[in-house]
């Protein structure tokens, strides 16, 4: 169930023969290294690419908290000043947010989606590869402030009117303004194609209710994408507006309202949040079955439960402004709406739980990180309704007990959850399996790090330590537990990098043992991904595959026997598709998504230092626009593939 | 009227708070924990807090330990999970999972009905005769001013009153009514009154917070928030700024101090007079106050007929937007008259415990060694003449390089600037300071 375009046919009726209007970027043919990733519009090398670039910024964002971690060890430190220190906390929460947690949830959607639904690739190829490269654009420009603007410094939610020239003054901000306006054209047109591959490329037979729970947490991220993204960037237009062009959207002394920022911000922001944690639930409700063997317990549940999450989601925000001065009926509404979100979330705790009870449960590293999603989001959720409570709000809000409570969502959730993705995941996209003896060691250092970081901020937030701050003084008795959560930050940098070991020594003794190959199923799982051979072939599916059941695979693998007992009807390399891609049509690689993220990054780099920079960045962009759009969808004249099925959508 | 005596008055009682607030601070050192209510708001919300926290760790014991269960009963080994024997093959139990869907619904509307009251409670105002207090944020201290006469107008230097508290739409300005007061770094409320707040700030968002009286309440500017704090006890409440304000937001405290009525009413007296006047004898204090007139007027107003204050006034960028003959040029919320440039009103500086933005204490121990002053450590001047001694140390470090001492803007025109003062120059200030009781 593809879209099927033809190429246009020319007045005579034959197919036209030139298909390289611009010879200077002329299609790259048969490319191979740098110049294949670059030209690539494969969804699985652009997953790849998402979760590198991704892990590249965890890295640097990382590198930011243990510089805060440092600073706050004890009081009275000088490590960084009152400066350094709002620009580095400003990043950190930046960086994380936008450029590893989100990227996270695009690796896995772009790598696993097609292939759980048993897709060619996404619907538009082109616009795929655009997706990332601009993503990655804006995260390079919000980088470089490092360098040349001093880092952004106005906090991740750079409330107004402290982000406007008059007390921002340095281009940090413009930075932080113009990077994320860029990456989030990328998390915009990813969300349309995403959005239109799982609606209509589907595999014949998989209905709604057949489709993975991973599929379905995915969907529900990218409408809310697609609905998020753009409030956002309402609100950055006019802070572009405001700070470029001397607008007074949100200057006070001409009659402004400063909340209208904390509106469009959090309008965008809870849904946020929620984008981040639903593709690690998703990843957790593939993994728990697996190594429980058992199915998903109460899967419509599930799936409502996440669409519910994604519809509540909507009406939450202001609870991260109870203390901005709403009235209290506001408040109480936001604050009775809050506490409700949270049954949903506890439905899916509940249903993880009752799957594993009564199972056979496997702890490999995997597993581990997925009951690590259960256990330590289920702090953060308890700690969220706590929140919730918005008289008790009034004294928990812009305190440590908020950072230990989104940290615990987000670390100990997403990222927890993401892990346990990788671990999984691995042997289809690379061939073979990391090594469980450093898992584990990667496992428990992260839990014992994280907790040891973590923890103790609730106990700082509840003695009152405000968040934010460069330093402390004695007198607030606040020493002891921010030198240990400071050891933890340092237990938890190093148990967080165990992963690109573990990458490295796995793939090292994978080579030393001539490679061999881990097969279609290493896990014995349930999804049509493993019916294809590891590493996923460029084609992913020899043939469409036809889905019956819910977890279709583990089906064809698995029946009862007359007895009511299950066994194994096939095994897995019986049923795997043997790779075999002659006969299929793929999508022709592309330069112009790359040059036009080029050219709307040099925009950017104008929009901060001086238009006239603008006129080259939107002569590259116009460019490649022109070139994407005068570049047939077709490499008609590329003589890798066979012209048998045009089976692919192109964008 | 015997001025001097009522000076004293209000000393000696500020002074027996301050033993109460020793005994406090000694017995506890964590000052801003909110689970030590002080007052009615702090102690309404601390039961909720309480009920909540109980709930959620009450949830939080049985996931755990139904986990735990879970995972230790069926874990097994590879071999064991690869054995080709499977668990019963269950998709779901629709009762048990609705019934998890109603019960946390349940339990979630019961804390519902605890938290709606509370959160209407706490924006309940106090009688009208109480003390109202406008409490103003800005870049990175705190101001006060007190509608001494109860006429809910704050405003009015010009006998055009626009703010009253009933009526919070209207645009702000903050000239001073004259016959209120305007203070810096510590507020002074009487004990066991519930004194109603009008936050606002004059140039980002900051938070309001004394733990121990009540929660957070933000200072939006262009809006004033009302709220509310009372104490039960006299004492000194610490508190921090706790929206991020931009630079120095990590040294933008607080503290409230309680006085039995009395002393409050003393202390309030007090802040009604001009100036005190150095003795005619105190050469250095008289040549301190000439070089205040040169050097610090053009920011900081003292109430005193002295000086003469700039007639172009200025807005929060330094800016000059409105001079004080002509009326009809559009007012900002940045302009005030009493707090030219939006620096703090030191009138009555020398009747304060802390300064620049209640980081540094005015006092010191006799013996303190100088350079350890830089904190401000409430353990405090319980005999300001057997033990304490004015802390001049910090203050001429303060006076000559503010920047240094904390992290400011001045040439964004936020924050004090450095001064190229002479040490016999910085000698003059304090010791003028110094009468400014």
């Amino acid at each position: 169930m593809a879209i099927i375009e033809e190429p246009l046919a020319l007045p005579s009726g034959d197919r036209p023969t030139v298909s390289n209007p611009l010879g200077g970027l002329s299609r790259p043919r048969g490319a191979t290294g740098l110049k294949d990733w670059l030209t690539t519009v494969d969804h699985k090398k652009i997953g790849i690419m998402y979760g590198a670039a991704a892990l590249f910024f965890f890295v640097i964002g990382g590198i930011a908290a243990l510089g805060i971690r440092t600073q706050l060890a004890a009081p009275d430190q000088t490590l960084l000043s009152g400066d350094a220190y709002n620009r580095v906390f400003t990043m950190h929460g930046t960086v994380m947010v936008f450029l590893a947690v989100m990227p996270l949830g695009a690796a896995f959607a772009n790598y696993l989606l097609p292939l759980q639904i048993g897709a060619r690739d996404v619907a538009f190829p082109r616009i795929n590869a655009f997706s990332f490269w601009v993503f990655l654009a804006g995260g390079i420009l919000l980088n470089t402030s490092w360098f040349i603007g001093g880092g952004a410094n106005g906090g991740w939610f750079n409330y107004a009117p402290n982000n406007g020239v008059a007390y921002s003054p340095s281009t940090g901000i413009d930075f932080w303004n113009i990077g994320l306006l860029i990456a989030g054209i990328g998390s915009m047109t990813g969300a349309v194609n995403l959005i239109t591959t799982v609606l209509n490329m589907r595999a014949p037979g998989m209905s709604w209710m057949k489709m993975p729970v991973f599929t379905w947490m995915t969907l529900v991220t990218q409408f809310l994408l697609l609905f998020a993204i753009p409030v956002l960037t309402v609100a950055q237009v006019l802070l572009l507006l405001d700070r470029g062009f001397d607008a007074n959207f949100f200057n006070v002394e001409q009659g402004a309202d400063p909340l209208l920022w904390q509106h469009l911000f959090w309008i965008f922001g809870h849904p946020e949040v929620y984008l981040m944690i639903l593709p690690a639930f998703g990843i957790v409700s593939e993994t728990i079955p697996v190594f429980s063997r058992k199915p998903i317990f109460g899967y419509p549940f599930m799936v409502a439960s996440g669409v519910g999450i994604g519809f509540m989601g909507w009406g939450v925000w202001a609870h991260h402004m109870f203390v901005s001065g709403l009235g209290p009926l506001s408040v109480a509404a936001f604050s009775a709406v809050t506490m409700f979100i949270a049954v949903p979330t506890g439905v899916k705790i509940l249903n993880w739980l009752a799957t594993m009870w009564g199972g056979k449960l496997l702890l490999n590293t995997a597993m581990l990180f997925s009951i690590g999603l259960v256990t330590q989001f289920t702090v953060g959720g308890l700690s969220g309704v706590m929140h919730s409570v918005a008289a008790s709000d009034t004294q928990q809000t812009d305190t440590y007990f908020i950072v230990a409570h989104f940290h615990y969502v987000l670390f100990g959730g997403a990222l927890f959850g993401f892990m346990a993705g990788f671990y999984f995941w691995w042997p289809k996209a690379f061939g073979y399996k990391l090594s469980e003896k450093w898992g584990k060691a990667h496992f428990w250092t992260m839990v014992a790090g994280f907790n040891l970081t973590f923890g103790p901020m609730h106990i700082l937030g509840l003695q009152g330590m405000p968040r934010r701050m460069q330093t402390y003084s004695e007198v607030q008795g606040f020493g002891l537990w921010n030198m240990v959560a400071t050891i933890g930050s340092f237990i938890l940098g190093v148990g967080s990098l165990l992963i690109l070991v573990n990458a490295f020594v796995s793939y090292r003794a994978w080579k030393r043992a001539g490679r061999p190959d881990v097969g279609p199923d290493p896990w014995d799982a349930r999804g049509i991904e493993w019916m294809i051979q590891s590493p996923a072939p460029e084609h992913n599916f020899d043939v469409d595959p036809v889905i019956t059941e819910l977890d279709d695979f583990w089906h064809k693998k698995y029946a009862e026997d007359e007895n009511g007992k299950l066994v194994r009807v096939a095994t897995a390399e019986e049923l795997a598709h043997p790779g075999n891609g002659e006969g299929v049509h793929l999508p022709a690689p592309s330069y112009w998504p790359l040059v036009l993220s080029i050219g709307i990054m040099i925009i950017g780099y104008g929009l901060i230092f001086s238009l006239y920079l603008c006129i080259p960045g939107a002569f590259i962009m116009m460019t490649a626009l022109y070139g994407w759009s005068l570049e047939p969808a077709d490499d008609l004249d590329a003589d890798d593939h066979h012209h048998g099925e045009v089976e692919v959508a192109h964008g | 009227m015997n001025t001097s005596n009522r000076r004293n008055r209000w000393r000696s009682g500020l002074l027996l708070a301050l033993v109460a607030v020793t005994a406090a601070a000694c017995a506890e050192d964590k000052p801003l924990n909110i689970f030590e209510p002080q007052g009615p708001q702090a102690d309404r919300i601390h039961g909720n807090t309480l009920f909540i926290l109980w709930m959620a760790t009450a949830v939080f014991v049985a996931t755990f330990a139904g986990a735990g269960y879970i995972i230790w009963k069926n874990r097994v080994s590879e071999e064991e999970f690869n054995d080709g024997e499977f668990p019963e093959q269950v998709h779901g139990n629709p009762t048990l999972e609705w019934g998890w869907t109603a019960l946390p619904g349940l339990i979630l509307a019961v804390v519902a009905v605890v938290t709606v009251p509370t959160i209407f409670a706490l924006e309940e105002k106090n009688d009208a005769d109480e003390l109202d207090v406008m409490v103003i944020g800005q870049q990175w201290w705190w101001e006060y001013r007190y509608d001494v006469d109860g006429d809910g107008f704050f405003i009015d230097g010009n006998g055009d009153g626009v703010v009253d508290e009933l009526d919070e739409g209207l645009p702000l300005e903050f000239s001073l009514d004259p016959d209120d007061v305007s203070t810096a770094q510590e507020m002074v409320i009487p004990v066991g009154q519930q004194v109603d707040l009008l936050i606002t700030s004059r140039d980002v968002i900051h938070s309001y917070w004394i733990p121990r009286l009540n929660g957070k309440r933000d200072a939006v500017p262009g809006r004033i928030h009302t709220w509310s704090l009372e104490a039960d006890e006299a004492g000194e409440y610490t508190g921090w700024c706790t929206e991020y304000c931009g630079l120095s937001h990590a040294r933008m405290r607080m503290s409230v101090i309680a006085l039995p009525q009395n002393d409050f009413d003393a202390w309030l007296a007090n802040q009604m007079l001009p100036a005190a006047q150095p003795d005619p004898s105190d050469e250095l204090a008289i040549a301190g106050k000439e070089l205040f007139g040169q050097q610090c007027a053009s920011c900081h107003v003292v109430d005193d007929p002295d000086f003469s204050y700039p007639t172009i006034l200025r807005d929060s960028l330094g800016d000059p937007v409105l001079d004080d003959t002509d009326h009809e040029i559009p007012t900002s919320i940045f302009v005030s008259p009493q707090v030219a440039k939006a620096a703090p009103n030191l009138t009555h500086f020398a009747s304060r415990s802390a300064f620049g933005g209640a980081i540094y204490s005015q006092y010191a121990e006799l013996d303190a060694n100088d350079d350890d002053l830089n904190e401000l450590g409430i353990e405090t001047y319980t005999d300001l003449d057997a033990n304490y001694r004015w802390n001049t140390a910090q203050l001429r470090r303060w006076i000559a390089n503010a920047p240094s001492q904390k992290d400011m803007a001045p040439d964004d025109r936020r924050g004090m600037p450095s001064f190229a003062l002479s040490d016999e120059q910085l000698d003059q200030l304090v010791a003028y300071l110094a009468t400014l009781d």
